[in-house]
């Protein structure tokens, strides 16, 4: 199965460069400067987004409520912010409060053995909600001025670099280091892998599914207020765009496989390049909001058969294919 | 006579790795036929090719005398072949009713006409199944009879079964082979594979003895015996040497280490007590439904808590109760899965990958950094230990075979420095040859100090590695006999009833 592996994230790589070629040549606009560092902002943002669920779903999870996360956390920084309160205590808030999130949906899932999906799915629903209700009053939040170290994450250059996309590469580098090289890192694997194995190997299953999804909210986090740097604001209407399905795209395209246990940071970056450079060449085209969703619907739609192909589900199928002799 | 079913020069394999190899056999209309070999032998691979879960790589398959491709289970059964699984196919959820006239309902189907057709055609099979009881609800000799029921009403002439009485009671097996005599006075050809020698010589007509993906002999039942099969089983006298039966010596008992009193849940345990010693072997013996496991798995944490009714295990004199597998490892009592493609290796790891983990388990700060060095060479230590046999520790668990894939569960298990390990059928599925091996490794560590619990099913097994033996029947301990004092007559009495 290696193989087959190596040659999904290959050929997503290849897809990428031919499609970025194809692009360069044809489109007018698409290798100017300063489209390339748009490019590589938007992108960024998806990208440390499917860091974030990467972790997840190699853990045998998903984690729908990033997005919602991500937008009421800043959005609630960003109001204090205005209202007054210092910007670090603001943070300081908004860092607990993802870490609540992160807790919720964990014991939920963990606890509760309610599936990731639907748990993550209402809970970004209620993160939304609540924080509609109770936490910031108009739809746009602009970011303080005058905050040097944010508006330097949002439009400085690190050895020429945007910052955005530095951040993205220092995350990615941490969470690959979380992955390969931490007793926390193979404990995801292998839960993600075979989790009655793990229970009976003595894992702390239940606290290690916790961990994750504090994880990805923090992660979460971590995206928004890149974003809000970025673009000097957070705007609700994010958590009402179809990003957490692009995330989604990101991870399965690259190859993390949604049966757990198989993927990795490379296959998050793989996959956020090529949705990047699909996102922005579809763009210049001119192609429409809802034509350029319907063509990430679809290519989503094919990422997720051919990963159910290649690493089916189900231990029985899986097995029988391995033949018992 | 033409045969029902006939097999020419029939090859299977996966990956290369040959399951059947040039295999001719043929299947006469009306007769039971038994399949005997060792785990491995390719006794499953060749009854599924008959039903047509798995396609030939080559060779041709004759119906009736006529060469006939099967391209699907459902194709098999059209043509009158059908498999009774060792894992049933019923749809638990269903009626037994609904499950035997299952594909074939009528547009509207009414439940009530299903049941009177059900029972009326159970009745005449003198099946006394109640047609309404949903299917989960049944023991697994009930279950085999709506699975035949099955068969019959698609007008099966020839029926495979795997295993069919590994599940089954003393007294179901009884049955079992009175309804397969009844199938056969019926035309109903029949092949059950088994790995009970007196089955087979005492049901069959005929016998075939599979050995290395290869069919060694098939002969009429009356020119066997015990002895004949059993040499063309192993096709050396290894099995005589593996299973001696000479009287050892039996090691000295050490500590108590554990001991459980009154443990029970639900009908599986009931109120069971017994001790295990450091520095042995203990041996525990029991049919399938003795509740074996569950007992172990409960001592060990690894059922969820919610199966738990009361009683008390202590462990190194103190009492316990673990609730997952965790602390339980952390203590020192590590349990060794009977299936270890479904909750032993992780298949996405390296042989490397897996033992690390067992060691990294142990341990609690989860932001330890994690050498794959390390790893490395914990892995090629233990894979010395135990002979894996593999290119290197980088390969992946699930190319190994069956007794190497054993071995890295082991080995993940007994990094973990328990002082009690369960083996809950360490050598199942397992070629023979390694299965000398883990038994040399099973008397290393109780010679070691480790107490050993190994679970089995097979009477030679647990005879050659037992110093101490106890006997299950019913969810409790009934028998606890020394080595020396044991008899396979003995331990079989207490085992059944």
């Amino acid at each position: 199965m290696g193989k087959v592996q190596l040659s999904q994230e290959g050929v997503v790589f290849a897809l990428a460069v031919a499609m970025f070629a194809v692009f360069a040549v044809s489109l007018n606009n698409f290798l100017t400067a300063g489209n390339l560092i748009a490019l590589v902002r938007s992108v960024s943002i998806l990208g440390i987004l499917g860091l974030g669920m990467g972790l997840v779903v190699i853990g045998r999870g998903i984690d729908l409520a990033m997005v919602a996360t991500m937008v009421v956390s800043l959005s609630w920084v960003l109001s204090l912010a205005q209202s007054g309160t210092p910007f670090d205590t603001a943070l300081a808030y908004g860092f607990l409060l993802t870490i609540a999130i992160g807790l919720a949906s964990g014991i939920l899932i963990a606890y509760a053995d309610i599936p990731a999906i639907f748990t993550t799915l209402a809970m970004g629903l209620v993160i939304y909600g609540s924080g509609r209700a109770f936490l910031f009053e108009i739809d746009v939040q602009n970011s303080p001025t005058g905050v040097e170290w944010f508006d330097f994450l949002g439009r400085g250059l690190l050895f020429g670099l945007p910052m955005p996309i530095a951040a993205f590469a220092v995350l990615a580098a941490l969470i690959a280091l979380l992955l390969l090289r931490t007793r926390f890192g193979r404990f995801v694997y292998a839960a993600g892998d075979n989790p009655l194995a793990a229970r009976i190997t003595g894992l702390p299953l239940r606290p290690l599914i916790v961990v994750q999804y504090v994880v990805s909210s923090l992660i979460a986090f971590l995206a928004g207020i890149v974003m809000a740097a970025a673009v000097s604001g957070m705007s609700t209407r994010v958590y009402n765009s179809t990003m957490i399905y692009d995330v989604l795209l990101v991870v399965v395209l690259g190859g993390i496989s949604l049966s757990g246990g198989r993927g990795g940071v490379r296959n998050v970056l793989v996959g956020t390049l090529l949705v990047g450079v699909l996102l922005n060449g579809m763009t210049i085209l001119d192609i429409t909001y809802t034509t350029q969703n319907l063509i990430k619907s679809l290519i989503l739609l094919l990422a997720i058969m051919v990963d159910s192909f290649i690493n089916p589900r189900d231990e029985q199928t899986s097995q029988q294919s391995q033949g018992d002799i | 006579m033409t045969p029902l079913v006939q097999l020419r020069g029939v090859s299977k394999d996966f990956r290369g790795v040959q399951a059947i190899s040039n295999v001719d056999f043929e299947i006469r209309p009306g007769e039971i036929h038994a399949i005997l070999g060792e785990n491995g032998a390719g006794k499953s691979t060749l009854m599924k090719v008959l039903a047509g879960v798995y396609q030939p790589s080559s060779g041709e398959m004759l119906l009736d005398g006529q060469p006939v491709t099967l391209n699907s289970p459902s194709d098999a059964l059209n043509r009158g072949i059908a498999m009774v699984f060792q894992e049933t196919n019923l749809v638990p959820s269903m009626s037994v009713a609904q499950n035997i006239y299952l594909g074939d309902e009528k547009l509207f189907n009414r439940l009530r006409g299903l049941n009177i057709q059900a029972q009326r055609y159970l009745l005449s099979l003198n099946f006394y199944v109640d047609p309404t009881a949903q299917v989960s609800f049944l023991g697994a000799g009930k279950k085999q009879l709506v699975e035949i029921a099955r068969a019959v009403h698609h007008n099966a002439r020839l029926i495979i079964f795997d295993e069919p009485t590994a599940t089954l009671t003393p007294e179901e097996k009884f049955h079992f082979f009175n309804l397969a005599r009844r199938l056969k006075e019926e035309g109903i050809a029949i092949i059950f594979i088994s790995h009970a020698l007196e089955e087979a010589l005492h049901l069959a007509d005929r016998i075939t003895v599979m050995r290395d993906a290869k069919v060694v002999v098939t002969d009429e039942t009356s020119k066997f015996d015990r002895e004949r099969i059993v040499q063309a089983m192993v096709g050396r006298s290894l099995s005589s040497e593996l299973y001696s039966g000479q009287a050892r010596v039996a090691r000295p008992m050490g500590r108590k280490i554990l001991s459980v009193e009154n443990l029970s849940m639900g009908n599986t345990v009931r109120n069971t007590s017994f001790s295990v010693f450091a520095g042995q072997v203990t041996g525990l013996f029991g049919l399938v439904g003795a509740g074996r496991t569950e007992t172990m798995k409960i001592v060990a944490g690894v059922l969820k808590r919610d199966y738990f009714h009361g009683g008390t295990v202590r462990f190194e004199g103190r009492p316990v109760r673990y609730r997952t597998p965790r602390p339980a490892v952390r203590d020192g009592i590590v349990y060794v899965t009977e299936d270890r493609k479904i909750e032993g290796f992780f298949e996405t790891m390296t042989i490397a990958g897996n033992i690390q983990l067992g060691h990294l388990a142990k341990g609690n700060n989860l932001l330890t950094p994690v050498v794959p060095r390390q790893g490395r060479e914990l892995a090629v230590e233990w894979t010395k230990r135990l002979g894996v046999k593999a290119i290197d520790a980088d390969a992946r668990v699930i190319e190994l075979s069956g007794g190497n894939q054993q071995k890295v569960v082991l080995a993940k298990a007994l990094i973990q420095k328990p002082k009690l390990v369960i083996l809950d059928e360490p050598t199942r599925g397992v070629d023979v040859g390694t299965i000398v091996e883990i038994h040399n490794f099973i008397n290393e560590l109780a010679d070691s100090g480790m107490a050993v619990v190994v679970i089995s099913s097979y009477l030679p097994e647990i005879k050659t590695l037992s110093d101490r033996i106890l006997v299950a029947r019913q969810g409790r301990i009934v028998e606890e006999m020394d080595i020396d004092e044991a008899t396979e007559s003995r331990i079989m009495y207490a085992a059944v009833h």
